[in-house]
């Protein structure tokens, strides 16, 4: 497995139009660090992930993978989308080796074997049920052995069962390769349970930053995780109540 | 088993209850029998010209310009539209012109074509070449550019470039939406050729029912009629197929037509 990246945004400034997105955002995340990235719609923490992952240019400001510049990088960035986005066109096996040449298809059968499909190989997408599209989406992000995995909100449209089953094979997975993970999400609950930090991005800036160290496997019963949970929900919710409170004078 | 059986049954109930109701009617001679033929004489006259090797010429060489046709008009009309679907700037420079001849009704250019090309076989091939182009580049042009941009973005996440991401996401994408367009050329295909065989010719279906027509044989005239619409269901069918073969992944296609 390639070695995790360490990035680092100094003073990194979005603007769409007029609109500024992000402002002035410093932020470094540490080799194989597990960061989640949490706030509200429109906060512009969907940007920051693609700033991240290259599918947007930085207005200002400067990002570095292992201290160099992206774009001279040769970081393997992977990314599981909210939507799985397979291929429909293609099999279950052949959308796992998407973009790979040559002897591909032992190293995608070890894969899917992994995120527990293998004997979906060779189905059609739409013969799948979403946890298992999305398990093929993770599969497809592994096989590249990736030194960042791009998480958008990937677990939000499952049911609460199979999102946990998910968060446990994430978990497992990332402890296993030792890979940057960088998770953007609506759920504090499960930022809590997976990531080794959670950032508060609100209207463009970064309003929170804390470590989560408890011991893995995490349990909300434990270690004041329901405690903290509720902490950071009211952190969130507290700066509505401020937005509203000016509004009102 | 017995309800397949049925269903597969089912579309051809309409067109033998005509068949029957047509023999009867002529049968019983209304109309003098020159002008309404019955479904029997049509038949019997088909079997004569099958038997002569007349049908096969006239058959194959409506065939042929059919083919040659969709072949040339269907390239160019894909051509057009990958191009245009995927590069704007190649689509600003050309689908206004398109667009402006393809609202030229084509089969009004027939006595155009005549003077221009004459009444030889280009004339008709022409004709049905400018019939087949805008559906096909209409329908490829959509379905190029209504494919999924979070497949391309995944895509081009998972370093798919150029003519991969082409081969890979892109043409797939367009494929329903191209398969349309090539049924859809294929009915202006045989309306156009049915139009074009009016031009004087020596053999085709056109020429047969011309022909006919000067010596009153309605009931080849009838038979031709018929083998075009063979020959356009024929057309559709193998269209049909191979639609379903090649988006046997859509789940929409799987179901048994």
């Amino acid at each position: 497995m390639e070695q995790a990246v360490k990035i680092d945004m100094i003073d990194g400034s979005k603007s769409f139009g007029e609109k500024n997105v992000l402002k002035k955002i410093n932020l470094t995340i540490e080799k194989g660090q597990f960061v989640a990235i949490i706030g509200k719609s429109g906060s512009g923490k969907s940007t920051l992930l693609r700033l991240v992952a290259d599918l947007e240019n930085l207005t200002s400001g400067e990002l570095l993978f292992n201290n160099t510049p992206l774009k001279e990088s040769k970081v393997n960035i992977t990314m599981m989308y909210q939507d799985s986005r397979l291929l429909p066109w293609k099999k279950i096996i052949d959308n796992v080796g998407l973009g790979l040449d040559g002897q591909w298809k032992d190293k995608a059968a070890g894969v899917l074997d992994s995120v527990g499909l293998l004997g979906y190989k060779d189905e059609w997408p739409s013969t799948l049920s979403g946890g298992q599209k999305q398990r093929v989406a993770l599969a497809r992000a592994l096989i590249h052995e990736p030194s960042l995995l791009m998480l958008d909100e990937p677990l939000s449209a499952l049911d609460a069962f199979t999102r946990l089953e998910m968060q446990n094979l994430i978990e497992e997975i990332w402890q296993n390769n030792g890979f940057t993970a960088l998770l953007v999400t609506h759920d504090v609950r499960e930022a809590i349970r997976l990531a080794d930090r959670i950032v508060l991005i609100e209207e463009g800036q970064i309003a929170m930053d804390i470590v989560i160290d408890a011991p893995r496997p995490r349990h909300f019963s434990e270690n004041n995780l329901a405690l903290l949970e509720e902490q950071v929900l009211e952190r969130i919710m507290y700066g509505e109540v401020q937005e509203r409170m000016k509004k009102i004078k | 088993m017995r309800k397949t059986w049925f269903n597969r049954f089912l579309p051809w109930i309409i067109p033998i209850i005509i068949l029957v109701v047509w023999q009867v009617v002529a049968a019983l001679e209304i109309v003098t029998p020159s002008l309404f033929p019955s479904p029997l004489s049509v038949l019997v006259s088909g079997w004569q010209l099958t038997v002569s090797g007349e049908l096969f010429t006239h058959v194959g060489a409506s065939l042929s310009r059919a083919v040659i046709g969709m072949l040339i008009g269907g390239l160019i009309g894909f051509a057009l539209g990958i191009m245009n679907g995927l590069s704007d700037t190649s689509y600003r420079l050309s689908d206004t012109t398109i667009q402006m001849i393809r609202n030229i009704p084509h089969l009004a250019l027939l006595p155009l074509v005549i003077v221009w090309l004459g009444i030889d076989e280009s004339a008709k091939i022409f004709l049905v070449v400018l019939g087949v182009l805008f559906p096909i580049y209409v329908n490829t042009f959509h379905g190029i550019r209504n494919v999924d941009p979070g497949l391309v973005e995944m895509g081009r996440m998972y370093k798919l470039k150029g003519w991969k991401l082409f081969k890979a996401v892109l043409l797939p994408g367009a494929l329903p939406s191209i398969f349309v367009g090539v049924r859809y050329a294929l009915g202006v295909m045989w309306l156009t050729l049915i139009v074009a065989e009016t031009i004087p010719t020596e053999q085709g279906i056109g020429y047969l029912a011309t022909n006919a027509r000067e010596f009153m044989q309605t009931d080849i005239i009838i038979l031709s009629i018929i083998i075009y619409a063979l020959l356009g269901k024929l057309a559709d069918l193998i269209a049909q197929f191979g639609e379903n073969r090649a988006l046997k992944w859509n789940a929409s296609y799987n179901k048994e037509l």
